[in-house]
């Protein structure tokens, strides 16, 4: 016998995801998910950015990895409260794992939660995790090659950082493929270039991180 | 490697849909995966079959059906289909006010069952 059935897949995980995004909203949390490839420079951004905006903006941290605890440290030394999930394995965050967690972390004493992804640069822009946006990270080392090879990760972004652009003098990469695929592919894709090392673009990410947060609170 | 997760959940909504209507053996499952959902079928069928034992689908199959990243463009008006998982261009006139239909599915469309 056969029985018609149009569910989706991942209804599950989504369902689990509007719930979280409900819950973060309900505290005046402004959620977002940081996404890309391993190496690309999330932890450091994410360094940088809480440093910044200390006294502005009150930081609040998931680490995905799938093992060590090392970026929970790196986080947790700035004082802000950090939470690690080791996914053992598994190449993304869920919004289950995320639902679990979210308990132990202080909502009422922080502005924005980050949840930094697994590394990865395909499965994380599959699975909703609950967060208000998704914020990708891509090294220029990487290749101008990556937004046509990953194409749903710049779709379903609404951010795309472009760092270590201070190692463009040394690079045969293109930067302008980069930016014009990506574009192409998402064209309200809001576009940051920036070097973690030199500082260069910084302060305009920060900028603008601070005012998302400031509008959503 | 998140086509486990997938099979994962495929199971899930199968055995969820087994328990309350009442079906004992799953023979098939249909499903539908978008070009641009970013799923990689061979590795899917794979961990579905990897997952699967022990469940109430053991011995069914899994049958997919690919959706390719099709849209209509309102300035030429035609409907179209694409090889690649995105299009920067209308084929039909090269324009870019189009609005794209089809390749993000991921759904259970049917079972076969006893």
């Amino acid at each position: 016998m056969k029985v018609r059935l149009v569910k989706k897949i991942l209804e599950a995980n989504d369902r689990i995801a509007e719930n979280n995004r409900k819950r973060l909203a309900d505290a005046g949390v402004y959620t977002m998910n940081l996404m890309s490839a391993p190496g690309a420079g999330k932890t450091t951004l994410l360094q940088r950015t809480i440093k910044a905006l200390d006294g502005r903006i009150r930081f609040g941290v998931i680490e995905g990895d799938i093992q060590g605890t090392h970026d929970a440290e790196v986080i947790s030394a700035l004082n802000v409260p950090v939470i690690q999930i080791n996914t053992e394995g598994a190449c993304h965050l869920d919004a289950n794992m995320i639902s679990d967690i979210l308990p132990e972390m202080p909502l009422n004493a922080i502005d924005i939660l980050v949840i930094e992804n697994v590394g990865n640069l395909v499965c994380p822009a599959e699975f909703d995790v609950g967060e208000e946006i998704k914020v990708m990270l891509l090294s220029i080392t990487e290749g101008e090659d990556k937004p046509l090879k990953y194409p749903l990760m710049f779709q379903k972004s609404e951010v795309l950082i472009l760092n270590k652009i201070d190692l463009a003098p040394y690079l045969d990469v293109d930067m302008e493929k980069i930016k014009s695929d990506a574009m192409a592919l998402n064209p309200g894709l809001q576009i940051f270039e920036i070097s973690c090392k030199s500082g260069q673009g910084l302060d305009a990410w920060f900028a603008w991180l601070e005012d998302k947060v400031k509008v959503s609170a | 490697m998140h086509e486990l997760s997938i099979a994962v959940n495929i199971l899930d909504i199968v055995a969820s849909t087994c328990r309350e209507q009442g079906y004992s053996t799953v023979r098939a499952v249909r499903i539908k995966v978008g070009n641009a959902a970013g799923i990689m079928t061979d590795a899917l069928a794979f961990s579905f079959d990897c997952a699967k034992s022990g469940t109430v689908a053991e011995g069914a199959a899994l049958d997919i059906d690919e959706v390719p990243v099709g849209g209509a463009c309102s300035d030429c008006g035609s409907d179209f289909t694409v090889d690649e998982p995105y299009v920067f261009n209308c084929p039909g006139c090269g324009g870019t006010a189009f609005r794209i239909s089809s390749g993000h599915e991921l759904e259970i469309v049917e079972l076969e069952v006893d």
